[in-house]
């Protein structure tokens, strides 16, 4: 079992590689079909995962991966803990600009506003951006892929003057002052 | 018509819903088709009921208790799913337990229950699928037969399987005795199986449906029926699905098993968590009861599995639904197994 590292394979041309984990596969698999259809001048690839890390003996095919996202689903405890284990399997490398964090259900009234929190932490923690998701309805999947679309086509290199970090820097979650603290 | 015979006719023209009634009156024959086809029953209930009545005193001039109890059955037949169907189990055969035919069995089977108890009306007729229906209406030394709330019980001859609808506890004893000694068999016990569906709970017991069994090699690829996919989404754990899948498969059945609504665990065990005292070092066991219930609880807990929410492989709490062919589990506290309910986050 060996981490993910950003650079150990070498990029193609005008392609974007995207790698979705998410301990449901729920989420993950309406998002891929919208995301690989929604793009027709790059070559867009999507890996699906369940958790890291990856097995090795995919290692052969699996492409340069430019984003991960992990995909957390506030109505399951299990979905931010496997996020929390999958977390030490990725090269310090994809924090600067190649992770974001995707979360689903944050609508759900029964939904305690701990694990919101405790996501949100986490996020601030490895200064990542933390986007919102609607899974139960069309619209909210397609906005999410277009939101994810954009993101991957930063880090992946095809839109000029931004790269990933800088993006990263720009949206990256932050919490109130008082929360902040705990950090700094 | 005496009173018992009308209330009874009563309630099976109210319980049957009207569109069904002018089929189970036709079956049931003692009112002529052409008569039964001038009945309106679009009418209420009430008025139906008039009518029928009036024709069964017009046509049969004795219609006694035992011709309206055959309606019920004829009905009851068409449609057991109304309640709670229990299974029982018949054990310890003896040697002629072979030879037990239809006629010896109803003989012997009204003999022994009516040397146990003095009043009880049984009924007992043979439906086209093998099976024996019994229809047993109870009643003590003082006081007549309850036709009102009888208990069904579904024998198939040469079979160890009994099934028991609205048997009180009380009766219980009585109706194990008497089955006992007209089939030739030692004992009978209870399965701790129940459902609504008559039929899912035999199918289950007798294990007649679709099950997957462990294989070394994958299977072949037209019995996936997968949807094609995207050459650019590509699966990681697309093996580990696979093996889910499989072993989900093999645990609970593939494809149309039958229906149970509920499963049943009552836990007699000790707390052996860590961090609390006050469960921790309890003398007597930690009662609880767990129910899982679902509309097709089979279907549901595959579902579970395939997708990853119960951990694989799947506990024996769970297999053993199918591979004993029981929804109600006891679990004292031997050392293994407990606590494993926590597997399952949710259902």
């Amino acid at each position: 079992m060996s981490t993910l590292k950003p650079f150990s394979k070498i990029p193609e041309l005008n392609s974007a590689n995207v790698l979705l984990v998410e301990n449901e596969e729920q989420f993950q698999k309406k998002l891929a079909d919208v995301i690989v259809n929604a793009e027709k001048d790059v070559s867009v690839g999507v890996r699906l995962a369940r958790r890291l890390p990856l097995p090795v003996e995919n290692e052969e095919t699996r492409p340069c991966i430019d984003l991960v996202v992990f995909i957390i689903n506030l109505s399951f405890e299990r979905s931010f803990q496997s996020v929390e284990l999958s977390l030490k399997y990725v090269d310090p490398g994809f924090f600067l600009g190649k992770v974001c964090f995707l979360v689903t259900g944050a609508r759900c009234w029964s939904v305690s506003s701990d694990r919101l929190q405790s996501v949100r932490k986490l996020a601030t923690s490895l200064r990542c951006p933390l986007l919102y998701a609607e899974d139960q309805t069309v619209e909210g999947v397609n906005t999410a892929a277009a939101r994810l679309l954009r993101v991957l086509k930063v880090t992946a290199g095809l839109t000029p003057w931004a790269t990933g970090l800088s993006l990263s820097t720009l949206t990256r979650c932050t919490l109130s002052s008082d929360l902040e603290g705990d950090f700094d | 018509m005496d009173e018992t015979t009308r209330t009874v006719l009563q309630r099976v023209v109210r319980k049957v819903p009207a569109t069904r009634l002018r089929e189970v009156l036709r079956t049931w024959g003692r009112v002529p088709a052409r008569q039964l086809d001038l009945l309106d029953f679009s009418t209420s209930k009430f008025v139906l009921f008039e009518d029928v009545r009036s024709l069964c005193e017009v046509n049969s001039n004795r219609l006694t208790l035992k011709h309206v109890c055959e309606l019920e059955m004829i009905y009851f037949i068409g449609n057991p799913a109304q309640g709670v169907w229990r299974a029982c189990h018949l054990t310890e055969p003896d040697d002629d337990v072979m030879t037990v035919e239809l006629r010896q069995f109803k003989e012997q089977f009204k003999a022994r229950l009516t040397e146990l108890i003095s009043n009880v009306s049984v009924k007992i007729k043979k439906h086209d699928d093998e099976a024996v229906w019994i229809r047993i209406a109870w009643g003590d030394h003082f006081h007549r037969p309850n036709q009102l709330k009888p208990t069904y019980v579904v024998h198939h001859l040469q079979t160890p399987y009994v099934f028991v609808y609205n048997l009180s506890t009380k009766h219980k004893p009585l109706l194990y005795q008497a089955l006992v000694l007209a089939t030739r068999h030692g004992s009978m016990k209870d399965s701790h199986l129940s459902g609504k569906s008559l039929t899912s709970i035999r199918d289950f017991l007798m294990r007649s449906y679709q099950q997957a069994f462990p294989t070394k090699y994958a299977r072949p690829l037209q019995e996936k029926n997968t949807a094609p996919t995207n050459p650019n989404i590509e699966k990681e754990h697309a093996e580990q699905e696979e093996k889910r899948l499989q072993l989900a498969c093999e645990a609970f059945g593939e494809g149309n098993v039958p229906r149970l609504e509920t499963a049943t665990y009552k836990l007699e065990t000790r707390y052996r968590g860590s961090g609390n005292e006050t469960l921790n070092n309890r003398e007597e066991p930690f009662r609880a009861l767990i129910k899982f219930s679902s509309a097709n609880l089979l279907v549901s807990l595959n579902h579970c599995v395939s997708a990853g929410m119960a951990e694989t492989p799947v506990t024996p709490l769970l297999s053993s639904i199918t591979q004993k062919g029981k929804n109600y589990f006891v679990i004292t506290d031997k050392g293994s197994g407990n606590s494993s309910q926590s597997m399952v986050q949710k259902k």
